[in-house]
């Protein structure tokens, strides 16, 4: 990327701010969630979500959906956040406050697909963060939630050159980011990146959004970013990637973010990674499922 | 290996998908899961279940907890999970099983392979449909070489070498005649293209599919006769391996390995794994489906 292009990035992505339609609960929340403190927060994040009342009625609804496992539908925020746990009401409320960050009007993905791959590589990170024993689950689903980010910029702000690019992505069957390269000289890597240095996101959460393509880059983060490396691909080949046959074989194991994710976690070593695949797709079932509650009346 | 009844599956269907499903299936299924391969996922759980209904009646097991017993603790275990195994893969042979099997070999392999021999002056593509049983994954596959008969392989030769354990299942395989229920993931397009009505209800594969495939008797557990099959470009072994012991499996897999070529793919039915029985195999996620690969000379991966 040369630095004419990084300037104009970082032009446009400024104007990002002027748009409309940032929920106002969204920048103290990623806030909370950038920090690593554990005080108890309850009462302020049941301030946060009954600010808004869509947000508010899209976290209860997310919140008794059968994937968080809540014998009983939740009557109160308050009870949703105690019943689930603090954590995992941040990133509902963070999934919830992303599918009105940016208007729909100037798509050139599909909405729904885009968030069914953002919300399925969410899921498939908390899972094999799980997997791998990592005390932080809730964190890897952040990052997987956020990771494709650059291409609600790349819709904004650049989307003529970004729609020929999924146009040539789609024609070809190539990687969307290797198309973006190709047409615009950059991808949504760079674009997320400068958005999420803007929304002063956690430092980790930035490398992962501007590195998940290209994990021997990452500085801060090796471990999370090619966790969520290989979770976008595992989405990309089970049915949630960007609504398009992708023409190429993944092969995880030789992958240079599988040998950095064994440097830190030797579970993975005796992975079944076949067993794995298989138990991610009833994990994925849900995500269409999931999608329509989040997103079903701001994207129809 | 396994002869396939094609009667129309009856539904059973003593659980429905949407009610909750008694924890020892999932004990049933990690078994089924461990000692061959396949995997009945969370969703699935209920076809499971009525696997081990249609079970439970002749053995009068009443609960799926005496059931485990008769699978895991009772003298004729090992034939039960057989029996077991036979119900849960029963009605999964049709033509055009698995369409991402077939995407991956069209718009990945296919591609591939044709740019890897591209310097070769003679061109030709070798698949082997391991325990074929009764010839629907061989047609299937023998049709869709033809779709790109005219592009990817033009003037290739091509060669599907289809076999199994079973006398009758190679005889009904060579017949190519299927009703209803195997064509049932047919797309009109491919039954009007290559096959010719029998009468109302049968339809028999046309001469140039046909002409594409041999059929043979071959015991995969032969292996002095394992060692003739050399020069193979893709294998396919769906829903058979499951029936052997891992030594008899990882036996086969090592002849599997040794008789394709390098740079070939190895596949195995959609919800079956080879677990951890062979570690030449590289594993490769296409989409929608998983195969082995042998890595080709020169890719610094072997």
């Amino acid at each position: 990327m040369t630095a004419t292009i990084a300037a104009t990035i970082r032009e446009r992505v400024q104007h990002i701010e002027t748009m409309p339609a940032i929920p106002a609960v969204f920048m103290p929340l990623l806030k909370m969630l950038g920090s690593s403190t554990e005080e108890v927060r309850v009462d302020e994040v049941v301030r946060l979500v009954s600010y808004d009342n869509t947000i508010a009625a899209q976290c209860l609804r997310v919140a008794s959906s059968p994937l968080y496992g809540l014998a009983e539908s939740p009557r109160s925020i308050k009870a949703a956040v105690i019943g689930l746990g603090l954590r995992r009401v941040e990133t509902i409320l963070l999934t919830c406050c992303l599918g009105q960050a940016f208007p729909t009007k100037k798509w050139g993905l599909d909405p729904l697909v885009f968030w069914k791959h953002s919300l399925g590589c969410a899921m498939v990170c908390r899972k094999f963060s799980e997997k791998l024993g990592a005390d932080d689950g809730e964190k890897a689903y952040m990052a997987g939630l956020l990771h494709d980010i650059g291409f609600m910029v790349n819709c904004q702000v650049f989307s003529n050159e970004f729609f020929r690019a999924v146009e040539r992505a789609r024609g070809q069957g190539i990687p969307l980011y290797e198309a973006e390269q190709s047409t615009m000289g950059f991808t949504h890597c760079e674009t997320g990146g400068a958005l999420a240095e803007k929304w002063k996101l956690a430092d980790d959460v930035v490398d992962v959004i501007a590195c998940h393509h290209a994990v021997e880059q990452s500085q801060t983060a090796p471990g999370l970013v090619s966790l969520v490396h290989l979770a976008d691909l595992l989405c990309r080949v089970r049915g949630l990637g960007y609504g398009y046959y992708e023409r190429q074989k993944v092969d995880l194991i030789s992958d240079s973010a599988w040998a950095i994710l064994l440097q830190q976690h030797q579970e993975l070593e005796g992975m079944d990674l076949v067993r794995f695949t298989f138990e991610l797709d009833e994990a994925v079932e849900e995500i269409p499922g999931l999608v329509a509650a989040v997103f079903g009346s701001a994207s129809a | 290996m396994t002869i396939v009844t094609q009667s129309v599956a009856a539904p059973l269907a003593p659980i429905k998908s949407s009610e909750p499903v008694d924890p020892v299936y999932r004990q049933i299924r990690d078994l089924v899961y461990q000692v061959s391969g396949i995997y009945k996922a969370e969703d699935k759980l209920y076809l499971l279940a009525d696997g081990c209904a249609r079970r439970m009646k002749p053995l009068g097991a009443c609960t799926p907890r005496e059931y485990w017993d008769h699978l895991t603790a009772q003298p004729n275990r090992e034939a039960e999970l057989r029996n077991l195994l036979n119900e849960i893969t029963t009605g999964e042979t049709c033509l055009f099983r698995s369409q991402p099997q077939l995407d991956a070999l069209r718009k990945v392999i296919l591609p591939e392979i044709a740019a890897e021999k591209t310097k070769q002056i003679t061109k030709r593509l070798r698949i082997w449909s391991a325990g074929c049983s009764t010839g629907e994954e061989s047609y299937t596959l023998a049709m869709n070489l033809l779709e790109e008969g005219e592009s990817l392989l033009k003037g290739w030769t091509v060669e599907i070498v289809a076999t199994d354990l079973n006398d009758r299942s190679v005889e009904t395989a060579k017949a190519g005649i299927y009703g209803d229920y195997a064509l049932r993931s047919t797309s009109d397009y491919f039954k009007r293209k290559y096959f010719t009505p029998v009468d109302e209800k049968k339809f028999q594969v046309r001469p140039e599919v046909k002409k594409l495939v041999t059929f043979n008797r071959l015991n995969l557990q032969d292996n002095s006769k394992m060692l003739f099959m050399k020069g193979m470009d893709i294998i396919f072994c769906c829903n058979v391996l499951i029936y052997f012991d891992g030594d008899s499996k990882s036996k086969v897999i090592k002849h599997f390995f040794a008789n394709l070529n390098f740079g070939g793919y190895f596949f195995l039915g959609t919800s079956e794994s080879l677990m951890k029985l062979n570690d030449q195999f590289h594993l490769v996620h296409f989409p929608g489906t998983i195969g082995y690969w042998k890595p080709s000379l020169g890719s610094g991966k072997l």
